[in-house]
């Protein structure tokens, strides 16, 4: 039996079959968690919300917590304005090849540094002095629509020709992602020293 | 985790593997030179990849069901390659005689 | 020859030329690092990265390519089915990635919009072709595929070798497909970005490469077709057993459920198995042959294959693979590390051991050894192990200072990147890249003049 190919062949089928089987499965429950409004990424509108980033002891990692009102630019918008924001975004992203210096989710290139958190992160404040805004997006959208102004390190992001609207797309990009559950990535964001 | 812990779990996960790759490639090596008993060589370097087992288990943060994994893998990479050379040798040994 | 076989050597030829190419946009990449200013304004990162890891992928896809169209007349006993459109393809796969590259380098990107998409850069890793470019790549490989298919239907005949290729290529041109799409949602993009890059490097390619590897032991070592088909059957059931669902392990922090820690974390950490099984049995097939062959370097490429395989996707990946660690080594050089080792290992020595296999053929010898490839092999795997050994150290700084000290945050990285471990971690890369360059010089050297060098006491006749 062992000598016989027909026997591993065999094997070898009903070994793919059920893990494909079981891939498939996972598959449609994980798309449903992972469309906007399932349990672990929220609606386009989220960006509408103050997000924060806390440590939730039952689950033993950070959580994103949106709560409160903190229109982007000062304007709410609806869910298809917020759609259309998400998706010239994500066009932003994909035209410049943002992944191929920056990662999301910790996917990409590691030259620049990693985006998943970028709109919590703490260095915003000091950037609103730097570039004279006095909101955080704003600060973010001059930085991106001409980052070689504002070199602070060796090195420096290059200018890629985005307009207003492909920044402050951008910038609502990156609020609703920093809204996603990532089960904990990027760890300890924010606290300095050892979690535990 | 702190992050020596980080490091030392890593580097310890990553020497795990690395002993039984080095096992299996100093037990197929003293299977070629032939011989009854197995020679020292590859029990002393599955001895030191069980000890880093051990130190996974007992050192490291990782839980419980983690280090269950490590166990077992323990028990996989010690039978895989005497079980894979005799599959070789029964193959070869068919396929002259048959 | 047959004309696939005369195909399978212009499209090794490309591969190789290819592999060129992708040292040179490595080394550039590599250079930013430790000259950050290098091109500013002109030719940035990005670029450069995205032209390294494109042709890295096409170089491979090449070579395996030219391996099945070598091996596949063989096979069958008879010439390839439409082979007048895989030779006329061949010629638009190469002016599709020249045009595809020189539009990356001089136009770079243009607006956010579906026109950039379709023209210049679609900006997913790996596959950022524009879609004009995705769409021949489809028609190539759905080619090469009736080749395949339609010549086992033509001489009615099927192996074990070539059934598990056939299926095999059915999910590996339809997974390319996922190339296509620009998905708002960056979870949903990236869920099914990950089928395929994982289910292609962690899934078809390693079936496969293991199609192609039994057919050259075949001719290398004269290992009967009965042992290699039960071997490959062996190896599919115990690689895709174990990788379909280690594609979990990409599926940690991407906004997926958080059950995919577990059994991502579980089949990932059974990868290594089946690989260590490779190598005990690439040690019992160069002892029966007592570590000699008529081609020694097909023969060592192979053995680096199956040493290289273990080491960069074994070792490497099982030292980063469990999510506790990953949540820290995700996203950082440790990641480099591992990918630069494994790709190298299961693949690259594979493809070049092809080509010597090929080459015996087609210059007629029937002995290949000499010193040339023995310096370019030390020369490649040291160029190799230094490089991941440097990514290593800066990979282990970074998760550590950025990562675990450091808060993640933007300071954080910088702070990383910044750490001398990590500098020199990174200048080690650029010095070893130089290495593996030079060793890469030795080796188009070597399959160039192959055949061709006149032996030393054949020199001295005709010098009388």
């Amino acid at each position: 039996m062992f000598d016989d190919p027909a026997f591993w062949r065999a094997g070898a089928i009903s070994t793919v079959a059920v893990m494909v089987g079981v891939l498939i499965m996972l598959t449609v429950d994980s798309l449903a968690v992972i469309s906007p409004g399932g349990a672990h990424v929220p609606p386009y509108t989220v960006i509408n919300q103050h997000i924060d980033y806390k440590f939730d002891t039952k689950r033993g990692n950070d959580v994103p917590v949106i709560a409160g009102s903190e229109p982007l630019f000062g304007r709410a918008v609806d869910e298809s304005a917020a759609e259309a924001l998400i998706d010239k975004g994500k066009l932003v992203i994909q035209s410049r090849a943002c992944i191929n210096c920056h990662t999301f989710f910790g996917n990409g290139a590691y030259y620049g540094p990693d985006l998943t958190k970028a709109w919590i992160d703490p260095d915003w404040d000091t950037w609103q002095a730097i570039t004279g805004t006095s909101t955080r997006e704003d600060a973010m959208v001059s930085f991106l629509i001409d980052p070689e102004r504002y070199r602070t390190w060796t090195r420096t992001m290059p200018n890629l020709r985005l307009t207003r609207e492909e920044a402050e797309a951008t910038v609502a990009y990156l609020k609703w992602m920093a809204a996603i559950d990532t089960n904990g990535f990027p760890p300890n964001f924010g606290r300095m020293g050892p979690k535990r | 985790m702190t992050a020596l812990n980080l490091m030392v779990t890593a580097l310890s996960l990553g020497l795990y593997v690395a002993l039984a790759g080095s096992y299996g490639l100093s037990y197929a090596i003293a299977r070629l030179r032939g011989g009854g008993n197995l020679p020292r060589g590859p029990l002393i370097i599955y001895g030191l990849h069980g000890a880093t087992a051990i130190f996974i288990v007992v050192w490291t943060p990782l839980q419980i069901g983690w280090k269950g994994l490590i166990v077992a893998s323990s028990i996989a990479f010690l039978v895989l390659p005497p079980i894979t050379w005799r599959f070789l040798e029964y193959t070869h040994e068919t396929e002259v005689s048959g | 020859m047959y004309r696939s076989q005369q195909l399978a050597l212009k499209y090794l030829t490309a591969a190789i030329a290819l592999f060129g190419v992708m040292i040179i946009a490595g080394l550039l990449s590599a250079c930013y690092y430790v000259h950050p200013d290098l091109l500013f304004g002109i030719l940035h990162f990005n670029i450069a990265k995205i032209l390294h890891i494109d042709t890295m992928i096409i170089w491979l896809l090449m070579g395996f390519m030219g391996a099945i169209y070598w091996f596949l007349p063989g096979e069958f006993g008879r010439e390839l089915a439409g082979i007048k459109a895989a030779e006329i393809l061949f010629y638009v796969f190469c002016v599709a990635v020249a045009v595809v590259a020189v539009v990356f380098i001089f136009v770079q990107y243009g607006g956010s919009d579906e026109a950039a998409l379709w023209l210049i850069n679609q900006g997913r890793k790996y596959v950022e072709a524009p879609r004009w470019a995705a769409i021949s790549v489809v028609v190539v490989m759905a080619v090469f595929a009736y080749n395949v298919l339609g010549t086992a239907y033509a001489a009615r005949k099927i192996t074990g070798v070539t059934a598990v290729l056939m299926v095999d290529l059915i999910p590996l041109l339809a997974l390319y497909l996922i190339a296509f799409p620009a998905i708002s949602n960056m979870s949903v993009d990236l869920f099914w970005w990950w089928w395929l890059v994982h289910l292609w490097v962690e899934a078809t390619w390693e079936v496969l490469i293991g199609c192609i590897m039994a057919l050259t032991l075949m001719q290398l070592l004269g290992t009967s077709r009965r042992i290699v088909e039960t071997w490959l059957y062996i190896e599919v059931a115990l690689v895709l057993g174990t990788g379909i669902l280690g594609l979990g392990h990409h599926y940690f922090w991407i906004g997926t459920p958080s059950y995919w820690l577990a059994i991502g974390g579980f089949f990932s950490a059974l990868e290594p198995l089946p690989l260590l099984g490779m190598v005990v049995h690439a040690i019992y097939d160069a002892g029966t042959h007592r570590m000699k062959t008529t081609n020694q370097p097909a023969f060592y490429w192979m053995l680096a294959e199956a040493f290289g395989n273990f080491l960069g996707a074994g070792v490497w990946g099982f030292m980063i693979t469990l999510p506790q660690i990953n949540l820290y080594a995700h996203g950082t050089q440790w990641t480099v590390s591992h990918g630069h080792f494994a790709f190298w290992g299961a693949y690259a020595c594979g493809v070049l051991s092809v080509v010597y296999l090929v080459l015996q053929k087609t210059r007629g010898l029937t002995h290949v050894d000499g010193a040339l490839w023995k310096w370019s092999f030390a020369a490649l795997n040291l160029g190799i192990v230094g490089m991941v050994g440097g990514l290593l150290v800066s990979g282990v700084a970074q998760a550590f200072v950025e990562r675990a000290i450091g808060g993640s945050t933007h300071a954080a990285f910088i702070a990383g990147q910044e750490n001398q471990w990590f500098v020199e971690g990174m200048v080690t890369r650029l010095v070893f890249g130089f290495v593996f360059a030079a060793g890469y010089v030795v080796l188009v050297w070597d399959m160039v003049t192959l055949g061709k060098r006149l032996p030393v006491p054949a020199k001295l006749q005709a010098a009388e």
